[in-house]
């Protein structure tokens, strides 16, 4: 059961354009005792981001229509706001050197403990 | 004065022993003043005694055997008397002086004498001898008066007397070293033309070229030039046992044919000895046939025989109608011509030996449809060989080599094909350096053609080269090799780039081309994008976008899919009226052989020559080919690279579609109190992505035992905790997802229960083959450090159904649950397991 929302929780941006994918995400973040921001385009993020400032991480998915605009996505946020921590998941293979520093890549289908401990990692 | 006569006629010894003396004869003899002619020389000198005496008769006798001879007289009617009208004859007896009768009426030596007795009664005699150097005495000059002169002659008259005597002497001497100088020269011109002769002789036997008359005919004339004393000569050659009359010269010219015997004859004599003969005088020779010596009026002869090789050809002589005509120089003479003769002959049947064979091999090596040659290295001043000169050439060589063989002969290699390789004067120079014969296949690149062939030492710097032209073969074998090579290339290449690259460079050294490569058509064969090409060092690459119509009037061929083949951008109409853009790119000649899709000309294969060039038909047919070949091999890559796309699409689907499932069902079961059960779906849809992941890596044909079992394990523990143990095996996609399945359920419960449930628990998963009856593999998953395993209760979840089934479904599970922890051990056949190849 997703625990409830309490105040203080560490806020996600989670960013995704399929709605039964969007469910799992925001499960995981959930558990892992963080608060979900639903996104699901990249444009949305932007002006979530640029409007909020308190936005810890950034958790979004890299298979979304457009191909690369979850990597895109990933790498402007890296640019613009550097201290946000950015959690992807991806169903392709993936370049490490493309990933932008301290980002990190999960793949699909989703391991729940390995993405639950990097989002406690972050929100601490 | 009869009685005195008769006394002086019966006293020989009135007239002195020494006008006898053979030595003294000798002497005057050699003189050779008997009967010559009134000489002035001689006449003065008398002439003057008469005047110095004042006398009447002056004379210069000689005394000779049985006469005196006067040189020269005053006064005297008669040139000569007999010894014992001579008075002189006394004065021999007195070399030293003057013999003086002053009345020869009263002188016991001369009373008796005819000449005091009768006409022209003579009184008075002086004489002064004639002594040569060697002190003989010749004779006197005298001085004769006819009547008596008591007083003599004065001191003055005697000693002028003496002088004259000397000065007749100087004049004998004179005379005499005339003489001998005038026959030497008449000996050296003699010799001179026997020299002359002999020589001649010797050429006319050269020129004879073994013909047998005129060598015959050359001898016989040449001796009887050299041999004066010859009056008729002969060859008598020699015919089984008799001799036959040959080239008949002078006095036996009518017996031309006549034949005479071996035996029984001088020249037979001659023949038999084989040594040369001098016949002193035919009426007393022993081996003369008698008979013939009139009609063939032979007085005397010289014979010497004629060789040829080791047998006696025949006889040559020279004769004489006088006996004695001939002496030992003679015959020595006649030797030598013998000897010329023996000599021409036997080089002239060794060049006619020689002739024969040089005709014969001169015929084989003309007739040869191989090349021949033979040439003579040149080399520099320290004796390095630097190239080497056509001595010879025969026909087929001309043919082989495409040059007009009577335009080498005496010009290098190196002038005769400019450019020619090194290799072809380095190893020849080997050969001829070495001795040893080479055998070598090889190119002269700047006719394009091919030889094999043979070189071998000849004497000093030559050597022969006997050789034909394997260009067609060379160049076919070339071709099937770089057929075979772009195959294997081809086949191992896994882009397009590296095999347009790979079949340049096979097909630009297959033809011994400048430049080729691989061009994409763009549009209606309106420009071409060449790839990276290959070219011979020193051709720039023209890598990059061409528009066709730069360069010519080009496209018609490649738009209807036919070939384009210029010979030679300078005289093909569709260049020739500016073969400028051509030339600047090095383009003497090309092929461009199009590729075709659907119809339509999409890219060319390249062949570039910087000079003109026929291209053959094989070569055509050879870059059809090629470019056939690279065809399906640009084809097979694309189609894999779509394949890999597909492959890499359909991943990415998969998996996203797993995680909607997981999604679907962890969203379903939202109401499911057991939380630990919906985490088990979700892992085990995750162990089945990981082993997709492995077969992905091969394109879901097949994947590596190890790498499936590390991707499974590796999502429930640290690898490790495992210990692997066995040869890593390709296996089938469905072994591949059935052992994830397998495995992932041994770890989960392992982490639940077993050794990994503790920090320090390890499982060792080993496998084997086992070859028997059906081979198999075995697996053991074997756990310690952990606590004591339990059978689980009841009929156990779909956890423990997984594990029974074992592996692909065989169900030849078997679970031990040791105190140590669980022992499990799966078999399944090594056929159902393992990849199968078709």
């Amino acid at each position: 059961m997703t625990e409830p929302l309490r105040p203080g929780q560490a806020l996600v941006l989670v960013v995704e354009d399929d709605p039964i994918l969007m469910m799992s995400l925001v499960d995981f973040v959930e558990n892992a005792g963080c608060e979900a921001i639903e996104v699901s385009t990249v444009v949305e993020a932007i002006q979530i981001l640029e409007t909020r400032h308190d936005i810890r991480t950034v958790f979004t998915d890299l298979d979304m229509r457009g191909s690369t605009a979850g990597m895109q996505l990933a790498l402007s946020i890296r640019d613009r706001w550097p201290p946000i921590e950015l959690l992807m998941v991806s169903s392709q293979p993936w370049d490490t050197s493309q990933i932008p520093a301290r980002g990190v890549v999960l793949g699909k289908p989703f391991d729940r403990r390995k993405i639950e401990a990097a989002l406690r990692k972050f929100a601490a | 004065m009869q009685k005195r006569g008769e006394t002086a006629l019966m006293e020989p010894h009135s007239i002195p022993p020494i006008a006898v003396d053979d030595e003294r004869l000798q002497a005057l003899d050699d003189y050779a003043i008997l009967d010559t002619p009134a000489e002035p020389g001689f006449d003065g000198i008398v002439q003057l005694a008469c005047q110095l005496c004042d006398v009447p008769v002056a004379l210069v006798s000689l005394i000779a055997e049985d006469r005196q001879w006067f040189k020269a007289r005053v006064g005297f009617p008669r040139c000569e008397t007999d010894l014992n009208s001579s008075v002189c004859a006394h004065a021999l007896a007195q070399p030293d002086e003057l013999l003086i009768i002053p009345d020869l009426t009263v002188d016991t030596r001369t009373q008796a004498n005819p000449l005091v007795t009768g006409e022209p009664h003579i009184r008075f005699y002086a004489g002064a001898p004639l002594r040569t150097s060697a002190g003989m005495v010749l004779g006197s000059l005298c001085v004769i008066d006819k009547v008596p002169r008591p007083g003599g002659l004065t001191q003055a008259q005697q000693s002028g007397l003496k002088l004259l005597a000397e000065q007749v002497l100087s004049q004998l001497e004179l005379r005499r070293a005339v003489a001998q100088r005038d026959t030497l020269r008449a000996t050296e011109a003699q010799t001179y033309r026997a020299r002359e002769a002999l020589r001649e002789t010797q050429m006319a036997i050269v020129a004879a070229e073994g013909e047998l008359q005129p060598i015959l005919r050359a001898i016989v004339v040449g001796a009887m030039r050299a041999i004066p004393a010859a009056d008729g000569g002969v060859f008598e050659l020699l015919d089984g046992d008799a001799l036959t009359y040959h080239a008949v010269q002078g006095t036996v010219e009518g017996y031309q044919g006549l034949r005479v015997p071996l035996a029984g004859s001088t020249a037979g004599h001659c023949a038999t000895t084989r040594q040369p003969y001098l016949m002193i005088d035919a009426s007393r020779d022993p081996h003369v046939k008698h008979e013939l010596v009139a009609c063939l009026q032979l007085g005397s002869a010289v014979l010497a025989p004629v060789l040829q090789g080791n047998h006696v050809l025949g006889v040559v002589k020279l004769q004489s109608r006088q006996p004695f005509a001939f002496d030992q120089i003679d015959l020595e003479q006649l030797t030598l011509f013998a000897g010329a003769a023996t000599a021409g002959l036997t080089e002239a049947e060794a060049r006619a030996d020689a002739r024969a064979k040089d005709v014969y091999w001169r015929g084989l090596f003309d007739r040869l449809s191989e090349g021949f040659q033979i040439g003579e290295v040149v080399r520099d001043p320290g004796g390095r060989i630097t190239d080497w000169r056509y001595v010879e050439v025969n026909p087929a060589w001309g043919e082989l080599l495409g040059i007009d063989p009577s335009t080498v002969v005496g010009r290098t290699v190196r002038e005769v094909i400019p450019g020619v390789e090194d290799e072809w004067i380095v190893e020849f120079g080997k050969v001829v350096n070495s001795g040893q014969p080479i055998a070598f296949t090889r190119q002269v690149g700047a006719l394009r053609r091919w030889y094999e062939g043979r070189a071998f030492k000849l004497d000093g710097d030559r050597f022969g080269v006997i050789f034909l032209e394997v260009t067609a073969r060379v160049e076919a074998d070339a071709r099937r090799v770089a057929l075979l090579t772009l195959g294997d290339r081809l086949r191992d290449l896994t882009t397009t780039g590296e095999m347009t690259q790979a079949a340049a460079e096979i097909v630009g050294l297959a033809l011994g081309a400048t430049r080729a490569g691989f061009g994409r058509i763009a549009g209606d064969v309106e420009a071409i994008e060449v790839e990276p090409d290959w070219t011979a060092p020193g051709i720039p690459s023209i890598a990059g976008l061409h528009q066709f119509d730069n360069y010519g009037d080009i496209r018609a061929h490649l738009q209807r899919g036919e070939a384009l083949v210029i010979e030679d951008v300078t005289t093909d109409p569709r260049t020739r009226d500016n073969p400028g853009p051509m030339q600047s790119i090095d383009v003497g000649s090309l092929v461009n052989m199009p590729v075709r899709e659907r119809g339509r000309t999409v890219a060319v294969f390249i062949v570039h020559d910087v000079q003109a060039r026929i291209w053959t038909a094989e070569e055509l047919a050879f870059l059809r080919n090629v470019a056939d070949r690279v065809e399906v091999g640009v084809a097979r890559v694309r189609a894999e690279e779509l394949q890999g796309v597909l492959n890499k699409e359909l991943a990415h689907r998969l998996k996203n579609t797993l995680s909607i499932v997981q999604s679907i069902a962890t969203q379903t079961l939202r109401g499911v109190s057991e939380r630990e059960l919906v985490g088990a779906f979700e892992r085990r849809v995750l162990a089945l992505s990981r082993a997709h992941d492995v077969l992905m890596q091969k394109s879901w044909t097949a994947a590596k035992l190890k790498a499936v079992m590390e991707s499974v394990l590796s999502l429930q523990a640290d690898l490790d905790r495992f210990a692997f143990d066995g040869p890593d095996l390709d296996i089938s996609p469905q072994a591949a997802l059935s052992l994830s399945l397998l495995l992932h359920e041994l770890a989960t419960n392992a982490l639940k229960y077993g050794s990994l449930s503790t920090a320090t628990g390890l499982v060792r998963v080993a496998w084997r083959t086992e070859h028997g009856n059906a081979p198999s593999l075995v697996l053991d998953w074997t756990e310690s450090g952990g606590p004591a395993a339990l059978a689980p209760a009841g009929r156990g979840g779909f956890g423990s159904k997984l594990i029974k089934m074992g592996l692909v479904g065989t169900r030849a599970a078997n679970l031990h649950y040791d105190l140590t922890g669980l022992r499990a051990e799966f078999r399944a056949p090594l056929t159902d397991i393992q990849i199968h190849l078709h």
